[in-house]
């Protein structure tokens, strides 16, 4: 097998309102396995999705084996041998592994025992150890993602592209897949593997590079980097120095946690036994790598989840029980972790949106009936107070840049003063100047009382706004830390499980 | 509290609407008083100008409406009829499209209008009495208000039982199995007719022969033109030992045909000698049709017409005026069969056998 | 429903009144383009078959009688209905093909309970509506609940359920009913339920019917629920984005089994106006009209399930059927009229997808461009 050498060199991106990459450069060697690091948002699936072809770059280029290429589309990035393995399978239950393999690459082997010979072979060379005419319903998660990998190399990608491959395994499985990895280098293949789990990545990587905020800022040499080491260069070294403005906490709860544990749809545990109380006029950050159950926490105070054991309380307020609209009607703001699918209806005019999530309050709705006047002219007050640019009230929420929508959601919700504010990821994709000004909004209503449950990946938002950091891994509250007083390495150690477990 | 208090303006509107205009018991009703009349010949308005209005699937459907067409063709080249129009009717269309059908032939100067297929029973008792110088015609046709006699009306009736008894005699006399099969287009009482006629022509031949009966749907039109659902019910029928089968389900019955076909075994045809138009392979199997002579009774209704004095009331086509038979195309019918068919004939035609029209 | 403010009136060409015209021309357009291309695709197929698409557009587009008028008038309603109740699943995304089972379902039950006689007089039709309604929503409610409860798309159950009412109709009308002709119907309603219609025409036979007055309290019912209610802007919103309704406090569930039932409730209805109008009798098939639930789909999709839009395309789908009554006196088939029918649908939720995303798209720059002037005149100052 041929090697292949691929090289990005001051890759940019930018979308409306935001710069998802600029001058990224990232080289992967031949017959390495090369780890790209760095914080959820911080340009890491936007890199993948150039280099994979299914977005183009708007600068820079990419240079496979010494020519500079163009992907216009995946098929292209096959053909010059790069594939991928995205975090989610592609793959359909209730056919074979070989059909899933050969679904639409017929040209290759055909589809009849040519083509099962090549699986087999390719199998049996990295040790796969997968029978082509196995249904893939009957394989587990470790087998699957095999059959993924050998998707990609039947199709002959040289470079495998391999996202949050560690994800959805168990140790023993992620063992078994380095050992598979070990073995595609070894053959002339070269790996490009993304993971936020510094341990993983210094047990296999040859190479390290790691992104913070849509760029490349550094690369590591993993036989003398430390965990610590890469934690600091994720996070950024200098931290923000929290605001100066005298604390605002008061000794009356808003919301108050008791030892809540929540089961998803399979009945797998995803928060443990969490206690956790928000003051009045405090903010509590939660910090932590996404995925480790920050979503249920947010869900579970609204009412989108159900605690299984433990219970919560707003104010006075027993709301285990109480369903999201409930929960919103006892005076909580909500601003959604993703403002496209859960914040606005994209395709309805910003004074309809004001409407949205307050369909039981005046000024929008009296008495049953949505007050078009009423909904107008708040819609235009949030406009006005949050800076929203926008021509009017009748544009469509889609037409805005993403910082518009967002400071409108978090107008909105900061609407009919609310006891508590839950905000998942406030200023995620949004630009420095909208990020200021919603920033400068939640310290406003924290010091007139509000209390706010804080959701970030963003430090520099956890640290400058919090009162009170907490740090949340694997469904677990593992740390507390005083924002005026931690450390990037401190923080990036306990969200990552590693070193300081704190109590 | 608003929004159901909005329902309430509604319904009030509603009722408003409603009382306001009344109800038809309000309205003097003289329309029964003319029930007790008695009927005179209808006197047409010029020359005979024909209007036929036919039942879905219209001309081409190698059956009822073809059969229709046939005595139409006959009568035009026979009296010279200048004007003639047709119609058709649209699959799940309104009685007023139906009403409007027949308006429009009678607005523009037909006075000899004929409704092919039941269907238009309805539509013609209401447009009947608005042109009492027309003379209608409804085949199949009842009448739905049967106090309010209309005398420009002529239902022309036929009895399938006693064609039916014949094939049944027939499939009795010439089955190997001692089974033979029905199947049904839709289970009305249309078709319960021929259901009872062809068992009771069975029996009579043999008392102890095994009838398997199939309806296609219980009420669904869509049974006179379900093919599939026609093979689908005559395969079981074969399957469960019957060689002969009859059906009376319109268009489905291209689909006992193939099953016929498909089985290597035999089918009795309706309403038109279907083994001069089915295909040539499934002629083969086609011993013998019911036939059922709309277009007898279409060209006698015109016919009737011509001279001056339009049919009125019922009219039912048997077995003693031709309306209703046998065929004998194929040769299939052993000379034997023939001459028992014969026999039975002569003795229903006489009185001698009561052919039941239920089964 | 994103009904914009109407423009000031004698407003000269202000971007406003610029932007509320193309609203009006991007609304308008896409229908008459699709009219128009429907016009001509049949028309090629006729000439492709030998016959003479001037006759059939001759015969389409010339003056309706009275009779026919009354026809088309009565058949809008109906169709409006039907649209009605179509449109209210679709704004929250369901697809409720059942409309044509639960339109079954209420007619029989309502022609066997006014049929009894159970009230007495003018009362009776109230009561039918009511009795029409509830078994419409009861009927939708099956497809409902297993949507809800088992997941089972709401398409596949309720075409398995239209299957189910039409030959479970015809079943209860032949145990239950009287023997009228060769078939069965219901009892006939009694003379003092029988609402006399307006007598638009003195000398055409026929009226309108009364109850087709309910297409238009219903067609204005459905735009107040739609347009002003909250509860018709959480059933949008869960159409638009059901996501976006969670996050706001919307029951999805609660929604879905809400709207399909009150969709099978007017469903319900749809049958009512022929019913206390002209037939007075239920019985499968020559009492009564099946196919105008289906009909409802196409009149909705084309419509945008706006209430005049739905309007419209009834009383287009009623015009064209009511003239395609004289095509056989142009020796063409009536059923091309299908055709038409169906490219018109076809064509205009291509024609719609297209100005949809001109607007979107049109609407961005227009954001953008106002934003660089206002950056440009920050700088300047």
């Amino acid at each position: 097998m041929t090697t292949i050498d691929v090289e990005a060199r001051g890759i940019g991106k930018r979308f409306p309102g935001v710069v998802a990459n600029h001058d990224v450069s990232l080289h992967i060697r031949p017959e390495r396995v090369h780890a790209l690091i760095g914080e959820n948002g911080a340009g890491k699936s936007t890199l993948m999705k150039i280099l994979y072809g299914v977005q183009g770059a708007d600068d820079g280029e990419i240079v496979v084996d010494g020519r500079p290429v163009t992907f216009s589309s995946p098929t292209d990035a096959i053909a010059a041998g790069i594939g991928m393995v995205f975090q989610h399978f592609m793959l359909a239950d209730n056919l074979t592994i070989a059909e899933n393999i050969v679904l639409g690459a017929e040209k290759r082997h055909g589809i009849g025992e040519a083509a099962k010979r090549e699986i087999r072979t390719i199998s049996e060379r990295f040790g796969f150890g997968l029978d082509p005419d196995a249904l893939v319903e009957k394989l587990g998660v470790a087998d699957r993602q095999r059959v993924e990998i050998l998707k990609v190399l039947y199709r002959g990608a040289r470079l495998i592209i391999l996202d949050e491959p560690t994800a959805v395994l168990v140790p023993q499985e992620v063992d078994a897949l380095f050992a598979n990895l070990r073995e595609l280098v070894g053959q002339g293949c070269s790996v490009l593997f993304i993971s936020h789990k510094l341990d993983e990545v210094l047990s296999i990587a040859d190479d390290i590079t790691v992104m913070r905020r849509g760029t490349t800022v550094g690369t590591a040499d993993p036989a003398r980097a430390t965990k610590a080491e890469l934690a600091e260069l994720m996070v950024g070294s200098e931290l923000p120095s929290p605001a100066t403005a005298e604390s605002t906490v008061t000794e009356r709860p808003v919301l108050r946690l008791e030892t809540v544990t929540v089961a998803d749809e399979t009945g797998r545990e995803v928060l443990h036994d969490i206690s956790l109380t928000v003051h009045a006029g405090e903010v509590v950050g939660i910090a932590g790598v996404e995925g480790n159950g920050q979503s249920e926490l947010v869900e579970v105070v609204m009412g989108m989840m159900r605690a299984r054991s433990g219970s919560i309380h707003l104010g006075d307020d027993d709301i285990t029980r109480l369903n999201t609209r409930a929960v919103r009607d006892l005076g909580v703001g909500f601003v959604p972790e993703d403002r496209h699918r859960h914040g606005l209806v994209l395709d309805y005019p910003l004074w309809e949106n004001r409407v949205l999530g307050h369909q039981t309050s005046a000024p929008a709705v009296r008495r049953g009936l949505v007050s078009r006047k009423g909904a107008r002219a708040d819609a235009q007050r949030i406009i006005e107070q949050f800076d929203v640019r926008t021509p009017g009230v009748d544009t469509s929420a889609r037409a805005l840049s993403g910082g518009n929508q967002q400071k409108f959601i978090v107008g909105r919700e900061m609407s009919g003063e609310p006891r508590l504010l839950v905000a998942s990821h406030p200023t995620r994709g949004v630009d420095v100047g909208a990020q200021a000004a919603i920033w400068d909004h939640i310290r406003e209503a924290r010091r007139e009382g509000l209390g706010v449950l804080l959701v970030s990946a963003d430090l520099d938002e956890l640290i400058g706004l919090s009162d009170r950091l907490e740090v949340i891994l694997r469904g677990r509250l593992t740390a507390r830390f005083d924002p005026s007083t931690v450390t990037a390495s401190d923080l990036g150690e306990a969200m990552t499980g590693g070193g300081v477990v704190a109590s | 509290m608003r929004r159901l208090s909005t329902y309430g303006v509604a319904l009030a509107t509603c009722g408003l609407i409603l009382t306001a205009c009344g109800t038809a018991a309000d309205d003097n009703d003289s329309d029964n008083d003319a029930a007790a009349a008695e009927c005179e010949t209808v006197q047409l308005e010029g020359d005979p100008q024909v209007g036929l209005a036919y039942d879905v699937g219209g001309r081409g459907d190698q059956s009822f409406n073809d059969s229709a067409y046939a005595g139409l063709t006959q009568a035009v080249s026979e009296f010279g009829i200048a004007e003639v129009t047709e119609g058709e009717a649209g699959q799940d269309e309104s009685e007023d499209i139906r009403e409007e059908r027949l308006r429009t032939f009678a607005d523009s100067g037909h006075n000899v209008i004929v409704g092919v297929g039941f269907a238009y029973s309805e539509a013609v008792d209401t447009v009947a009495p608005d042109y009492p110088n027309v003379a209608f015609a409804v085949i199949d046709g009842f009448d739905p208000t049967e106090d309010d006699v209309n005398c420009n009306v002529a239902y022309l009736g036929f009895a399938e039982n006693e064609g039916s008894f014949l094939v049944g005699a027939a499939a009795a006399l010439q089955s190997q199995t001692g089974t033979i099969g029905f199947v049904g287009g839709v289970n009305n009482t249309l078709i319960q007719k021929f259901e009872a006629g062809y068992a009771a022509g069975a029996e009579a031949v043999n008392p102890d022969i095994n009838i398997l009966t199939t309806y296609i749907e219980e009420s669904d039109p869509a049974g006179f033109g379900d093919p599939a659902g026609g093979q689908a019910a005559a395969e079981g029928q074969y399957a469960d030992g019957a060689d002969i089968v009859f059906h009376a389900a319109g268009f489905s019955g291209t689909g006992v045909f193939d099953a016929a076909v498909a089985a290597d075994k035999l089918a009795i045809g309706v309403d038109s000698d279907q083994f001069l138009t089915a295909g040539p392979e499934q002629a083969q199997h086609i011993i013998t049709s019911m036939l059922k002579r709309v277009d007898t009774a279409t060209y006698e209704f015109i016919a009737s017409a011509v001279n001056g004095e339009p049919d009125q009331g019922f009219t039912t086509f048997t077995l003693a005026d031709d309306g209703v038979g046998y065929s004998t195309s194929g040769n299939f019918l052993t000379p034997e069969t023939i001459a028992a068919l014969e026999d039975y004939k002569a003795q229903i035609i006489a009185g001698d056998i009561e052919v039941p029209t239920q089964p | 429903m994103s009904e914009r403010e109407k423009a000031p009136a004698g407003g000269s060409a202000t971007p406003a009144a610029r932007r509320i015209a193309g609203s009006v021309v991007s609304g308008l357009l896409p229908p008459l383009v699709a009219v128009v291309a429907a016009m001509l695709a049949t028309s090629v197929l006729i000439a492709a078959f030998g016959g003479s698409p001037g006759d059939f557009l001759q015969v389409i587009f010339s003056v309706p009688n009275d009779r026919v008028l009354l026809t088309i008038i009565n058949q809008s309603a109906m169709l409006s209905i039907s649209g009605i109740a179509a449109a209210i699943g679709f704004r929250m995304g369901l697809f409720n093909i059942g409309v044509e089972g639960q339109y079954i379902v209420g007619s029989c039950a309502g022609a066997f309970f006014a049929g009894s006689g159970l009230v007495a007089g003018p009362l009776n039709i109230l009561a039918t509506l009511v009795v029409a309604a509830l078994a419409g929503a009861a009927y939708a409610s099956i497809a409902g609940l297993l949507k809800v409860f088992r997941g089972v798309s709401e398409v596949i159950s309720a075409i398995m359920l239209n299957y189910i009412a039409l030959t479970m109709a015809g079943y209860l009308v032949t145990k239950y009913g009287q023997a009228s002709g060769y078939t069965f119907t219901t009892e006939r309603l009694p003379l003092d339920a029988q609402p006399l219609g307006f007598k638009i025409f003195a000398d055409a036979p026929g009226d309108v019917w009364a109850l087709s007055s309910l297409a238009l309290i219903l067609g204005i019912g459905y735009w107040f629920l739609i347009a002003r209610t909250r509860f018709g802007f959480e059933l949008r919103v869960t159409g638009a984005s059901s996501t976006a309704a969670l996050a706001s406090g919307v029951n999805v569930k609660r929604m879905t089994l809400i709207t399909m039932a009150l969709s099978g409730a007017v469903a319900g209805l749809v049958w009512m106006p022929a019913y206390f109008g002209s037939v007075h009798t239920f019985g499968v098939p020559e009492n009564f009209q099946a196919g105008l639930g289906f009909l409802g789909l196409a009149v909705a999709l084309l419509g945008r399930n706006r209430t005049l839009g739905i309007f419209f395309a009834a009383a287009l789908f009623a015009f064209l059927s009511g003239q395609s009554n004289n095509l056989q006196s142009a020796g063409i088939a009536k059923d091309v009229i299908d055709i038409t029918q169906g490219t018109t649908v076809l064509a205009v939720v291509v024609a719609y997808e297209v100005v949809g995303r001109r607007r979107a798209r049109s609407e961005a720059e227009r954001v953008s461009r106002q934003l660089e002037a206002e950056r440009a005149e920050v700088v300047a100052s």
